[in-house]
């Protein structure tokens, strides 16, 4: 055991002046907003009008503003089915094949491989937004146009015609390689003894699979799960560089509501109890991930 | 472990190293994977070095670095990496600084609380700035940081500090304590000897943790979003996005060649904190506490 218990008051005070600085920045920056969002959530606090010089309390009145509010319907109905298809679907399957193939002996050019699908969630997401630009460019031209140009489909303006489909595949392009980083990580700590005395025994590869491969990383894959719904719930830039929130609200997700109402039309109050709502459903998930953690350690 | 003694038949003819139908599978998988992965960014390269780019993908009839000329001398985008490099550069000196002393308290001081601060701070790191960006911007105004580099500095700190502080306390416990009290023993002070013997035993994870801090810090678009609103203030990252979304004029070969520098750091940087990669991802989760 490395750490030793404090000796004396001295330590104790070191402790505290090592810890203040981080501590303070935390508190600031972090945790101060987090507390102030539900706060602000019970007000009308605005950045410009009545609401700016003399917020007042309105109680649940923000909330219910918000359930009777068919764009938060929507845009709510639209996180759950970006998280659903790009992580939960999209992510995890290819990722999990990607993390399989590359942990396979005798496959060439790993590294290559490795490395091309790292690359998307490595960029800057600016950049990586802007990059779909291009493909997406809504004329015969476009990258993706010319790709389905080649099996006879018309040109698409893939930004207007399905821009939920459009984000959802940008989305599953960055983040491949998260799935594939952990389950990467969690392949390496299955035996290869039982997955060969399987074989010995006759087991299909489908069958050494589903009943002995993912079963051994069953918690690398709850994991997974937990740490890509936070992640992409909350995911705002891709969407909104390449979007904003458009056309006509077709993108507006959570993260952009959000935004959108706290500064397009500056209701921090109503934009609070939105951002209470995503907590809320984030930290939830957290608690669960932390509580998870601490029973392995 | 048995087959290196025993003469049993090897089983590796079958199943996963079986060659045949499922190799070209695999392969045209990975071949698939990569090429989607990789084709968004052959426009950015392709366009960087085209005088005359477009939103389209095309091989460049000429090549030059005219467009990495013009962005070295468009005052605005020169001025956009410069603050950039300020914001990204002084959150990571602070991120270290703290994470650094923090990381040290926690490692080596077994004090009352200090398990559940460990999960405390593992928990904001799960609050995420775009549920906190209303009051985040409220906050930041009453302490008159909006629109400055104090407050993007502090603010993309703050953001930081939970990743920086677990995997600071990580790499000090890999430090054996035994050093550091042999070293006491020798009549170095509690602070000389965590300076000359700790501190260049964590040094690669130091730096690991700091790189993570600025790639993360250089990348982000949401927080200057909201707290920056002069256009000399902006970092790369919204004035890639101010000049994109001016779409009638939008000159291509200047975004992808300032998109080409701005993403060459974070690309070499991962190639250096590669092997940290799955700690910073699961903090604490997979490689343990």
């Amino acid at each position: 055991m490395i750490a030793r218990p404090l000796a004396g008051r001295g330590q104790a005070l070191l402790v505290l002046a090592f810890l203040a600085p981080a501590l303070l920045l935390l508190a600031l920056f972090v945790v101060a907003p987090a507390v102030s969002a539900v706060l602000f959530s019970f007000t009308d606090l605005a950045l410009r009008g009545p609401g700016a010089l003399a917020p007042k309390i309105v109680g649940l009145g923000n909330y219910t503003r918000l359930f009777g509010d068919q764009s938060f319907v929507d845009a709510f109905g639209r996180s759950v089915s970006f998280v659903f298809f790009s992580a939960i679907i999209g992510q995890f399957v290819l990722g999990l094949v990607a993390a399989l193939l590359l942990a396979r002996k005798g496959i060439v050019g790993k590294g290559l491989f490795g490395a091309a699908i790292l690359m998307p969630l490595v960029v800057p997401e600016t950049v990586a937004a802007l990059a779909w630009a291009s493909m997406y460019a809504p004329d015969a031209r476009g990258t993706l146009n010319l790709l389905v140009g080649l099996v006879g489909q018309e040109p698409v303006a893939w930004l207007v015609a399905n821009p939920m489909l459009a984000i959802i595949i940008v989305n599953i392009w960055r983040g491949v390689a998260f799935a594939m980083i952990l389950f990467a990580a969690a392949l390496e700590g299955v035996p290869r003894e039982v997955v060969e005395a399987a074989m010995v025994d006759g087991a299909s590869a489908w069958q050494q699979l589903t009943r002995i491969t993912l079963p051994l990383i069953k918690h690398a894959i709850v994991l997974y799960m937990l740490l890509t719904t936070i992640g992409t719930f909350t995911v705002f830039g891709l969407i909104y560089f390449l979007t904003r929130g458009g056309p006509g609200g077709g993108t507006t997700v959570m993260s952009v509501f959000i935004y959108e109402r706290a500064f397009h039309f500056a209701e921090i109050g109503l934009g609070s109890a939105a951002s209470v709502i995503m907590l809320g459903i984030v930290l939830a998930i957290g608690l669960f991930y932390v509580r998870a953690l601490r029973a392995q350690i | 472990m048995a087959a290196t003694t025993l003469p049993v038949p090897r089983p590796a003819r079958r199943g996963r190293g079986r060659p045949g139908f499922a190799t070209p599978l695999a392969y045209a998988f990975l071949i698939g994977l990569g090429g989607f992965c990789v084709v968004p960014f052959t426009w950015i390269f392709l366009a960087s070095v085209d005088p005359n780019a477009t939103v389209h993908l095309q091989v460049p009839k000429s090549i030059d670095l005219s467009n990495f000329g013009r962005f070295v001398t468009d005052p605005k985008f020169a001025r956009f990496m410069l603050n950039s490099v300020i914001m990204a550069g002084g959150s990571t000196i602070v991120v270290t600084a703290t994470s650094v002393l923090g990381g040290y308290a926690l490692s080596r001081f077994a004090f009352p609380g200090r398990r559940t601060l460990m999960f405390g701070i593992l928990l904001t790191r799960i609050i995420p700035t775009t549920a906190t960006i209303a009051p985040l911007f409220v906050i930041t105004q009453r302490l008159g940081l909006t629109d400055t580099y104090q407050g993007m500095i502090l603010v993309l700190a703050a953001q930081q500090l939970p990743l920086a502080l677990w995997m600071m306390k990580g790499f000090f416990d890999t430090v054996p304590g035994e050093l550091e009290e042999a070293a006491w023993i020798d009549g170095a002070g509690r602070l000389g000897s965590a300076i000359r013997i700790v501190m260049p035993l964590a040094a690669p994870g130091v730096g690991a943790a700091a790189l993570f801090a600025f790639i993360e810090a250089w990348s982000d678009f949401l927080t200057p979003l909201i707290l920056i609103s002069t256009p000399d203030r902006f970092p790369v990252s919204i004035g890639l996005f101010q000049a994109y979304i001016g779409r009638n004029l939008v000159d291509w070969g200047l975004l992808t060649a300032v998109s080409v520098v701005y993403m060459l750091p974070t690309i070499v940087f991962y190639l250096v904190v590669r092997r940290y990669l799955l700690r910073a991802t699961v903090v604490g989760a997979l490689a343990g506490a």
